[in-house]
């Protein structure tokens, strides 16, 4: 996989630590990212080598264009029909935001446009140019682990993990929204967009319930 | 730290990455040059194929390659063999020949640049077919083939005879349907060959079968593949064995001379990847005057597909869950135009004890006893099929604190009774039970030098919590704390490691990883005590080792200094364990779970309100995700037993219902209230840690908890699932 | 999914245009849209975003109507306090469709635009005489539980129309305004989509290339109430099985002006009128309700396994009924 750059935005792009941070690469030599020691001392996932600047013209049919993701300037080629999803994993490699059914009928893409939760799996990238696109990997701050993040380790408010990002953002964008509702069935209603077939359900709302007393300053 | 021993429940220790995005599953590893491929599925069920057209697609943009039967490398069958290390459930290679078995078959596979433009040309390729008439259904499977022997088949007594002069007596047919995984994340391989060697990234529950099956299949030295499945998005028994797309995207790779990845899509897991076959089960109870069962019949009929055998051993918990002298368990396949079936979490308990529970509720009220006490009464004290005693078994503690809990004491137990605003609340229970299997494992662990520990297993981490109770183990057996541990998982190159499946991953890696710790500790001690070491002279025997550190005599020294002190980067220690010894004791998990629903006769709404269950499963490991497993397994079950069903046309044989909106699993605003109980009794006859397992054993009698409470309710007696709400209409 | 070309034009005449100018599609919220494109069942060579026209706002006209963008999302729609206000029915059938991303997304235009949920539709090679006319219809004699009607059906198609949205709006009444290469025209609601008849292809009353603008919701009269209760399997994120809308008064003890739309039944947003008759002028009672809900089911064709979809829509009619005019000591129905 190889990144894409823009001379004039690179500054933005190579700036952001964490974006570094969730760039996986296996080398040349075949030795598997799997072999990148997980957690504990020496857990931080390998930097990629800066990748080379661009200064060549998008290939045939592509278009170059900036997302706004996670407050920094992304610079690809994509083509048209590309849904943003793939452009995010494919192309950004952020690869937080997950793929599980393509069509709307799950919420593992869940990701933040201006706030909103959506759907990346039917949205296209191109039309997005204007818009200020959150995924799960823009809510750590500063290393510390947003609210909603923390709680959802906490509670164990997952099993296997797939459906978790879109879990998260859909949690965050619930609990940022005034007129959700804040009761329990409230929270289960707004959240059956997103589907955990390992049916951490009672956790997550636990977690979600919990990371809204920590948001409101409570506990 | 000791809320990070076993017992406690601490925060997973992958959980920072599972939070954050960071997990990588197996579409998220970065290749240089990675290719994307999409497959074309065939559309039909049975018959041959007789043309493709491929122009259109071969000229579109970023196409590399489109591989068929035409020009698919010529590959081997594995011999298949769970203990030979390389067992799949489909046998037959992608593309082995022109012969369609079934619906979602792969025809074709497109390699192009980019996703988009792999599907777009999978899209434009057009097949041409010569269709046979498909046998849909397990009905059409018996009028066209009969019947096949199964497995696991049973016999005690005479049933037929203890039947016929049964005082009270019930026979009923039982039927589920065919179930798919659904997992969250689609199945996934993403292949490539560096120097001749094939490493494969897969969603995979079983990354050394997978070694072993691509070896045998690609005709390559074991030591010359690796696969890894670092993080899995769950699998419920569909990831267990490899399934034809992972043969299709290695060969690729090798023909391209790239990597390439391959997602099933969405639709395609309910045909290439496995389902729960459908199943009729036949049951008939006898019991004498006073309510004692004399006569226990479970027969039971399931799919399998047309290309290889698998049996759902439906009646699998029918031989030893009751006491009873005169027992007929039999099991019996049919051939279908379908995918092969494969495990999906407890296989053969899960529809069976549908069945069983079912049966023995209605028996209960035939012979006017309360389901509970008929029960209680009557639950095996051995398991009378083996003529052995189970090692643990606190079943009827189960069902009593459970039905504490519940109050099923408040039950009246008239039909239609219990009522609340506009909805009739029934209130039904049943009992669950899986059995603990231990295999062999191997591991390795090193103390080293930096004060860290480390373990390593080709096991995997399914969402169970593999990761964090192995690093619970190591902080149990070394006093060092999860912020100095390193467990790596789900890599070939590690040491053999159980499928993750069964419910045995704990059972048998945890043993292996303990063994290894010590013989870590030992190798550490050892070296400490050689001349020139920190502890030169020192019986070996009287040198301690606690909280990390060595000491003696006063003497205290981490580990960690021991070793720089000899300037050794580590001291490591390898296992082998055995799997348990299943000649004394019979080994299983017990449980019951109550279960309240309210019908909501204006609307005609079924919910369930709420579930107690009590589970016997030996030790405790994590009470977060051993509760977390019952509780997701509660879910599943609960969708099992009113939404799930894969509905397959009867004229074609094809999946109609093959996506997420349409087959129907439980969503959030589904959750009852789940009130768990783990008993925590150790089963040290089983494994040091007196652990069984607790994967599955949660959604096992949980649909006939609900039927049971249905019934109740309305007075309808359900015998098919999935328990929609036509079968509880008046009218309908 | 084929490439497209894509466009963001910045008015509708400038849309219109660009979508005349190709084998089009306008893209709103593109949940049906790019669903359908992504398996070949939708091909545009161009799309044409309409996000850029600014036809996101809600307006209420002097004469009392509420104008309601195309581009207004389902969410923006539901929370509005117009439609919170005087159209319950409106905001709670919304909010019961899809999931709260979707809903995000999903548009007001695109949502009356969306299509049926049809396995054999989508599947892309079972006979459908709607994807491929004259092909016949696989769902006749197949599977044909949840999404498939059975009133408003033909020999030719029975798929039910999916929307939520579009229910309330039958039962409030409104207008669906357009703009086309011809200039601009109004339909009315109840004339916008069609029957399957012997056309199941043609689906609405829009001509090649013409653009929903806004759809206008009918003033409801005096003192009006209204609700809209859907039943499914699950409990939220499904198609309804069967829906009512229904919209009234209650004046001197007897009911005014009652409006009855049922969704998950029909192959179109489906009026009541029968049922409505019925109703109106009457004392409430649950005796009523019951052969209002009877009348509403007249003439409809039960398929193999979507038969209890008639006992069902009755009940949602009696329950709605019920629950709008406090009659809530209901128990079983027969
Ligand atoms: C998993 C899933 C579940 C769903 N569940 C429900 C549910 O429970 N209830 C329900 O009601 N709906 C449901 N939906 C459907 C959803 O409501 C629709 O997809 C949505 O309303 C479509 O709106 P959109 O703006 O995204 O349309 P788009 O996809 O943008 O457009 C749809 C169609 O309308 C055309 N179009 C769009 N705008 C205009 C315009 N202004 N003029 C002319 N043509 C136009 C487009 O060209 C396209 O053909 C579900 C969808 C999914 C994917
Ligand atoms: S019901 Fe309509 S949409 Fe479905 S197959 Fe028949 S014609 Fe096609
Ligand atoms: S991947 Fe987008 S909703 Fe499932
Ligand atoms: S954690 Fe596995 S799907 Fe939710």
């Amino acid at each position: 996989m190889t990144e894409h750059f823009d001379p004039g935005t690179q500054q933005d792009e190579t700036a952001s630590t964490s974006r570094r941070h969730f760039l996986k690469t296996v080398g040349a030599s075949g030795v598997a990212a799997a072999s990148v020691p997980l957690w504990g001392p020496a857990a931080q996932a390998r930097a990629a080598d800066d990748p080379p600047p661009r200064s060549d013209a998008p290939r045939q049919g592509l278009s170059r264009i900036r997302l706004n993701i996670n407050g920094h300037l992304h610079t690809v080629d994509i083509a048209p029909q590309m849904v943003l999803l793939d452009v995010l994993r494919n192309e950004s490699g952020l690869t937080g935001t997950k793929k599980g059914c393509d069509h709307g009928q799950c919420g593992a893409c869940t990701v933040l446009v201006n706030g909103q939760a959506i759907n990346s799996c039917l949205s296209l990238a191109i039309s997005h140019q204007t818009d200020e696109i959150t995924t799960i990997e823009g809510l750590e701050h500063n290393g510390e682990l947003h609210p909603v993040q923390a709680a959802f380790w906490e509670h164990d408010a997952f099993q296997c993990g797939y459906c978790t990002s879109g879990q998260i953002m859909s949690a965050v964008a619930l609990l940022n929204d005034k007129q959700m509702g804040e009761s329990d069935a409230a929270v289960r209603e707004a959240m059956s967009g997103n589907i955990c077939r390992c049916g951490a359900y009672r956790n997550i709302l636990a977690a979600v319930q919990d990371a809204r007393q920590v948001m409101k300053g409570g506990a | 730290m000791s809320d990070q021993t076993l017992g406690a429940g601490p925060k997973r220790i992958d959980g920072r990455l599972k939070v954050t995005g960071q997990a990588t599953y197996t579409a998220d590893h970065q290749l240089d040059n990675k290719a994307h491929a999409y497959g074309v599925f065939s559309t039909i069920s049975r018959g041959r194929i007789t043309g493709l057209a491929l122009e259109v697609a071969r000229n579109m943009p970023g196409v590399i390659e489109i591989f068929h039967h035409g020009n698919f490398p010529a590959l081997h069958h594995t011999p298949s063999s769970m203990a030979g290390g390389n067992k799949v459930e489909e046998t037959r290679l992608p593309f082995e020949d022109e012969r369609i078995y079934y619906d979602g078959q792969f025809v074709a596979l497109v390699v192009a640049e980019r996703f988009d433009q792999a599907r777009a040309a999978a899209q434009a390729v057009t097949v041409r077919y010569e269709e046979e008439t498909p046998r849909a259904n397990l009905e059409q499977g018996l009028t066209a083939h009969g019947t096949r022997e199964g497995k696991g088949n049973h016999s005690r007594g005479n049933a037929k005879q203890a039947f016929e002069s049964g005082t009270h007596r019930m026979e009923a047919t039982y039927t589920t349907p065919v179930e798919t995984h659904n997992p969250m994340e689609m199945h996934a391989t993403l292949a490539h060959w560096p120097n001749g060697r094939l490493q494969v990234f897969e969603s995979s529950q079983g990354v050394v079968q997978q070694k072993g099956a691509m070896a045998k299949i690609f005709n390559l030295a074991p030591h010359k593949v690796e696969v890894i499945s670092t993080f899995i998005g769950s699998g419920f028994g569909s990831k267990l064995w490899m399934w034809p797309h992972a043969v299709a995207a290695a060969a690729a790779s090798r023909e391209i001379g790239r990597p390439v990845e391959l997602v099933v899509p969405r639709s395609q897991m309910f045909t290439t990847t496995g389902h729960r076959p459908e199943t009729k089960q036949t049951l008939k109870l006898a019991t004498d005057e006073q309510g004692r069962l004399v006569a226990l019949s479970h027969h039971s009929i399931s799919n399998t597909s047309c290309t290889d055998q698998y049996v759902e051993t439906c009646g699998s918990v029918t031989k030893s869950l009751y006491s009873c002298d005169n027992v007929s368990v039999d099991h019996r396949t049919t051939q279908v135009n379908r995918g092969t079936p494969t495990s999906m979490r407890a296989p053969g308990a899960a529809p069976g004890l549908f069945a069983l529970e079912s049966a023995v509720d209605e028996m209960a009220l035939a012979a006017g006893i309360d389901p509970l006490t008929f029960r209680l009464d009557q639950f095996a004290d051995r398991d009378e099929s083996q003529d052995l005693p189970f090692s643990s078994n606190h079943i009827r503690e189960t069902a009593e604190r459970a039905a504490e809990r519940f109050g099923w004491h408040q039950r009246n137990p008239k039909i239609k009774s219990m009522r609340e605003g506009r909805e009739i609340i029934g209130y039904g229970m049943a009992a669950c039970n899986w059995e603990a299997l231990k295999r062999p494992c191997d591991a390795h662990v090193a103390l080293r030098a930096d004060g860290t520990v480390y373990a390593s297993c080709a096991t995997q981490d399914i969402g169970t919590g593999t990761y964090t109770i192995v690093a619970q183990t190591l902080v149990e057996l070394t006093g060092v704390p999860f912020e100095r541990i390193e467990v790596e998982l789900g890599d070939t190159s590690y040491p053999k490691g159980p499928i993750s499946g069964g419910s045995w991953t704990t059972a048998t890696t945890l043993p292996a990883i303990a063994e290894a710790t010590r013989h870590a500790i030992m190798e550490l001690k050892t070296r400490a005590v050689r001349s020139g070491g920190p502890f030169d002279g020192v019986d070996v025997a009287s040198l301690n080792f606690e909280n990390g550190v060595l000491s003696h005599n006063g003497k205290q020294m981490s580990f960690a200094e021991v070793l720089s002190s000899m300037k050794l980067a580590n001291a490591e220690g390898d296992a082998h364990t055995e799997g348990a010894d299943t000649s004394k004791y019979s080994y299983r998990s017990f449980g019951t779970h109550f279960v309240e629903v309210r019908w909501d006769p204006l609307l005609a709404n079924l919910r369930v309100a709420r579930v107690v269950s009590a589970i016997d499963v030996g030790r405790v490991m994590n009470e977060k995700t051993a509760r977390n497993q019952v509780e997701g397994a509660i879910v599943m079950g609960l969708g099992m037993a009113m939404f799930e069903h894969t509905e397959y046309d009867p004229r074609t044989a094809r999946v109609v219902n093959n996506n997420y909106a349409e087959y129907l699993v439980p969503v959030h605003a589904d959750q009852p209230e789940i009130d768990v109980i783990l008993l925590d009794y150790p089963d040290t006859a089983f494994n040091e840690f007196g652990a069984r397992g607790i994967g599955e054993i949660g959604i096992t009698g949980l649909a006939a908890a609900v039927a049971n409470a249905v019934y109740h309710a309305t007075g309808i007696r359900v015998r098919d699932l999935p328990i929609t709400k036509e079968r509880l209409m008046a009218g309908a | 999914m084929r490439a497209f070309d894509y466009t963001r034009p910045g008015a509708v005449d400038a849309a219109i245009a660009t979508h005349a100018r190709a084998n089009s599609a306008y893209l709103a919220g593109g949940t049906t849209l790019l669903d359908l494109a992504k398996i070949n069942i939708m091909q545009p060579d161009q799309v044409v975003d309409i996000n850029g026209l600014g036809l996101d706002r809600i307006e209420r006209l002097k004469d009392g109507r509420v104008q309601v963008g195309a581009l207004v999302t389902n969410t923006a729609l539901a929370r509005h306090e117009l439609i919170e206000t005087h159209y319950p029915v409106l905001s709670q059938a919304l909010l019961s469709g899809a999931s709260t991303q979707l809903r995000n997304k999903a548009t007001t235009a695109g949502n009356v635009m969306q299509r049926v949920r049809c396995p054999y539709f989508r599947d892309g090679t079972s006979p459908c005489n709607k994807r491929d006319p004259g092909s016949g219809c696989a769902a006749i004699g197949g599977v044909n539980r949840e999404t498939f009607a059975v009133l408003g059906t033909s020999d030719q198609c029975i798929a039910a129309h999916p929307s939520d949205m579009c229910v309330a709006m039958a039962a409030i009444g409104a207008t669906v305004s357009v703009m086309g290469p011809n200039g601009p025209r109004d339909i009315p609601f109840d004339a916008f989509h069609l029957l399957p008849g012997t056309s199941p292809a043609r689906e609405h009353a829009l001509e090649p290339d013409e653009l929903i603008t806004h759809v206008t919701l009918d003033a409801p009269p005096g003192g009006a109430r209204s609700g809209y209760l859907k039943l499914r399997d699950r409990a939220s994120y499904q198609f309804a099985l069967a829906s009512c809308a229904a919209q009234l008064s209650v004046e001197g003890g007897v009911i005014r002006a009652p409006r009855i739309a049922l969704g998950g039944v029909a192959t179109k947003p489906w009026r009541a009128t029968d049922a409505e008759r019925m109703l109106d002028g009457k004392v409430p009672s649950r005796a009523l309700f019951e052969q209002a809900a009877s009348a509403a089911f007249n003439g409809a064709t039960a398929y193999e396994h979507n038969a209890f979809k008639i006992p069902l829509g009755r009940h949602a009619i009696i329950a709605e009924l019920g629950a709008l005019t406090g009659l809530e000591t209901m128990q079983e129905v027969s």
